[in-house]
């Protein structure tokens, strides 16, 4: 066995995990802080660093946490697929950790070796096809429960998971057709000197319909249904209890850091930020803070908008979503060969018009989605 | 050296993924592992360099087909689970005859040592030579290929919506 | 028309403005940690002091606010509490709690009658929801809402019933967990003491006048009779 490759694998792979391990355990803080101070209350508080009586603003609340589901009891019901049961959260939490392999974090202790497994050429398509494996983990989970309610999580969420992939990919198609590559270190460079792609009207539209899709994916609020409390308990994962819960929930919150990573890779710039020239390995910093940037957004999100009904969620997918993003790829492939011509005027009425396109399309689909106000049908009551 | 163990625990994973499908009498567990199986038609798909390949055949087979197979049977009552009945099967003679006639068929180019095509060499496996091919000269096939799935999206969406069957998802009572 | 998503920006808007505000205007951000009414002011030694040191009886008045309720308690006047119970066993609130969790048995002296206090009052706080439907229908406002929490018990038979002795709590505990509610209810039994003493010495007054007509009138009838 070839001991160099191991340990350029190593260096590789392990630092990111212990990075986002970190970074998720802040994450699951700061969400519960953010959000009880959205909502007017204090978050937790009182846990600060264990055996004393120190309580840093409740910062060791996700020791914690990880230290009671290690400890409960690991139920699987009588009848369950005991195979898949204990499947579905491993399988859960393979892709999303698998994915954070092809963001374009440069840390300064690799070198060209241990990248090179990493920098594929078709890099944004292996994150989109790893991303679907997801899907099959949450079906895997609602069928191992024998549980309906669970199964019907199940396949909700999987629906709505698979319908969101779609403006998913084709927003970022944009970016790649820009690029002309799609190599994620290729498009990162590409944006460099504050050229990110989220300032120009498609690269904005696109980023928002990725946003948003990039929220059904994860199951994010508003499109929790599938992990609603008060509608389905918990949805497909009711009857996971223990670290199989903690795997599954380190699996959702690390897919939210991989497609926030994404984000900022095709249109923000990726590691791009003042001070670059001086010290390269700021990128490393600027890309997690903007991360975290989207990562507050989210949990914002969260604290303000109530959850989407399914079929609203469903109807916003497939009749808002797809055509508005079918057609920004239309807009930007003529603004693309707009901008082979060099010459600013274009330039500029190139954007105005693509703006104008969009924002009319955008306005025009919503206005036709909006459902007509009728006196409601009582299908039982009469 | 390395490719060649990878090439042999790859297949291996997918040979066995295969033949637990095909054998296994619960059918979720069966279609879990011919997902197995695509799993590892993609990784053999890496070792031959065609990265964009792999990276599709994740997306489309495991991600969509293996979903709506997924789909499919749950949704068709009792075909689900292991209902514990042993099917007959009186052919099965002559069909591994023919089994391992195809088999051996598909095994002759490897088993006799044909001259290398000099064709091979000169293709440049990159997404981007995909991209070129397929807009000129494949373009015609490209689109003939697109109005065919067009075609078949739009009759399943008439065929579903002919069947009356009871949604699943009734979330508005 | 707005602009597209305009109203999802209002709400993240709305609750910056709550978030920011948490940090900086407390008193109006945070009202269920509104402490203003206390001699200290802002947010108090409740928060991060909690447990105490070894051995300190855990005080649950340190902790509580004006609004907060757990369980019902039994009011009386000071001293023995059994004398001044104002609870009279009407079992008004037995029949109207929801989950039926206040079992009353009424207290009889040794001839058989009925004096006004309960001998059995039991609350079976496992089943209670807190809902304060007994405090509103109580006419004697004996029963009020308590907000000790702690109130877990090993025993889980008989542990959280509650029996009479316990629920007893006098009239200057209640103004010290809760005093704007106890002001406010003192002042309201004020003034119907109050209405009812006028009224009684309307009545008097009434009887007195109406007694004296009739004096007059036999006095009038008896100097007829004594005229004829």
């Amino acid at each position: 066995m070839n001991f160099e490759l191991l340990i350029d694998i190593l260096i590789a792979t392990v630092p990111l995990m212990l990075i986002f391990a970190t970074l998720f355990a802040f994450t699951t803080w700061l969400e519960r802080k953010a959000l009880a101070r959205i909502q007017n209350r204090i978050g937790p508080n009182k846990v600060g660093i264990p055996c004393t009586r120190i309580s840093l603003f409740g910062l060791g609340q996700p020791a914690a946490d990880g230290i009671k589901m290690l400890f409960k009891e690991d139920i699987v019901p009588r009848g369950a697929d005991r195979l898949f049961h204990l499947l579905a959260p491993i399988l859960a939490l393979i892709p999303s950790m698998l994915v954070l392999c092809f963001l374009p974090l440069d840390f300064p202790w690799l070198n060209e070796n241990s990248v090179k497994a990493f920098l594929l050429d078709g890099a944004v398509i292996f994150f989109f096809a790893i991303t679907g494996l997801n899907t099959l983990a949450v079906f895997m989970a609602g069928w191992a429960s024998r549980n309906k309610y669970s199964l019907l999580g199940g396949m909700r969420a999987v629906a709505q998971m698979v319908s969101y992939e779609i403006p998913l990919v084709l927003s970022a198609v944009i970016v790649v057709m820009m690029v002309g590559s799609l190599n994620a270190a290729e498009i990162a460079k590409a944006q460099t000197g504050w050229d990110w792609f989220v300032f120009s009207p498609w690269g904005f539209a696109a980023f928002v319909i990725f946003f948003i899709a990039a929220l059904a994916e994860t199951n994010r609020s508003p499109f929790d249904l599938p992990e609603a409390e008060s509608e389905i308990i918990a949805g497909y994962f009711t009857e996971y209890s223990g670290f199989k819960f903690a795997l599954f929930f380190l699996g959702e919150y690390i897919a939210m850091f991989a497609i926030s990573g994404l984000a900022v890779t095709l249109f923000l710039g990726g590691g791009d930020g003042p001070g670059l020239a001086v010290l390269p390995w700021l990128s490393v910093i600027w890309f997690l803070a903007k991360i975290f940037a989207l990562i507050a957004v989210m949990i914002w999100l969260r604290g303000t908008l109530p959850r989407l009904r399914v079929d609203q969620l469903m109807g916003f997918a497939w009749k808002f979503m797809l055509p508005l993003s079918i057609l920004n790829i239309l807009v930007a492939g003529f603004a693309w060969h707009a901008e082979q011509l060099d010459n600013t005027f274009i330039t500029v009425i190139t954007w105005v018009i693509s703006l104008a396109i969009l924002y009319g399309a955008a306005s025009g689909l919503n206005q036709l989605n909006r459902g007509k106000v009728r006196p409601r049908e009582y299908k039982y009551a009469e | 050296m390395n490719e060649e163990i990878a090439f042999w625990i790859l297949s291996a994973i997918a040979v066995l993924g295969a033949l637990v499908a095909v054998r296994k009498r619960n059918l979720i567990h069966g279609v879990f592992a011919l997902l197995v199986f695509f799993a590892g038609l993609s990784g053999l798909f890496l070792l031959l360099l065609a990265e964009f390949i792999a990276a599709v055949q994740v997306l489309v087979y495991i991600g969509a087909v293996g979903v709506l197979l997924l789909f499919a049977i749950m949704l068709t009552e009792r075909v689900a689970g292991d209902d514990g009945r042993r099917m007959t099967s009186r052919g099965s003679f002559w069909g591994l005859v023919v089994a391992v006639a195809v088999f051996v068929v598909l095994l002759l180019p490897a088993i006799q040592e044909l001259p290398p095509p000099e064709a091979a060499q000169a293709i440049d496996p990159s997404v981007k030579q995909l991209g070129h091919k397929l807009m000129n000269p494949y373009v015609v096939t490209l689109e003939v290929l697109a109005l065919l799935l067009t075609a078949a999206l739009i009759g399943a969406v008439t065929a579903a919506q002919g069947v009356r069957m009871p949604k699943e998802e009734d979330s508005q009572e | 028309m707005s602009i597209l998503g305009g109203g999802i920006f209002k709400g993240m808007a709305v609750t910056l403005r709550n978030f920011v505000g948490s940090y900086i205007n407390k008193k109006e951000r945070l009202p269920t940690n509104d402490y203003s009414w206390r001699p200290d002011g802002d947010l108090p030694q409740g928060i991060g002091d909690y447990p105490k040191e070894e051995g300190e009886q855990l005080s649950d008045t340190t902790t509580v606010t004006e609004y907060s309720r757990n369980f019902p308690m039994l009011l009386h006047d000071g001293g023995e509490p059994m004398d001044t119970v104002r609870c009279v066993a009407c079992q008004i609130c037995e029949r109207e709690c929801p989950p039926q969790c206040i079992y009353i048995e009424k207290d009889y002296d040794e001839n058989g009658k009925y004096i006004k206090r309960p001998a059995v009052f039991d609350i079976d706080v496992s089943v209670c929801m807190s809902c304060q439907i007994c405090v509103e229908v109580c006419p004697f406002d004996a029963i009020v809402m308590n907000s000790q929490f702690e109130l877990s018990t090993p025993d889980r038979f008989g542990g959280l019933l509650v029996r009479r002795d316990d629920l007893l709590k006098s009239n200057d505990y209640y103004h010290q967990i809760h005093p704007e509610e106890a002001a406010a209810r003192d002042q309201k039994m004020a003034v119907e003491k109050a209405a009812k003493e006028a009224k009684k010495k309307a009545a008097a007054e009434k009887a007195r006048a109406a007694a004296e007509q009739k004096a007059a009138e036999a006095a009038k009838a008896e100097t007829k009779e004594g005229a004829e």
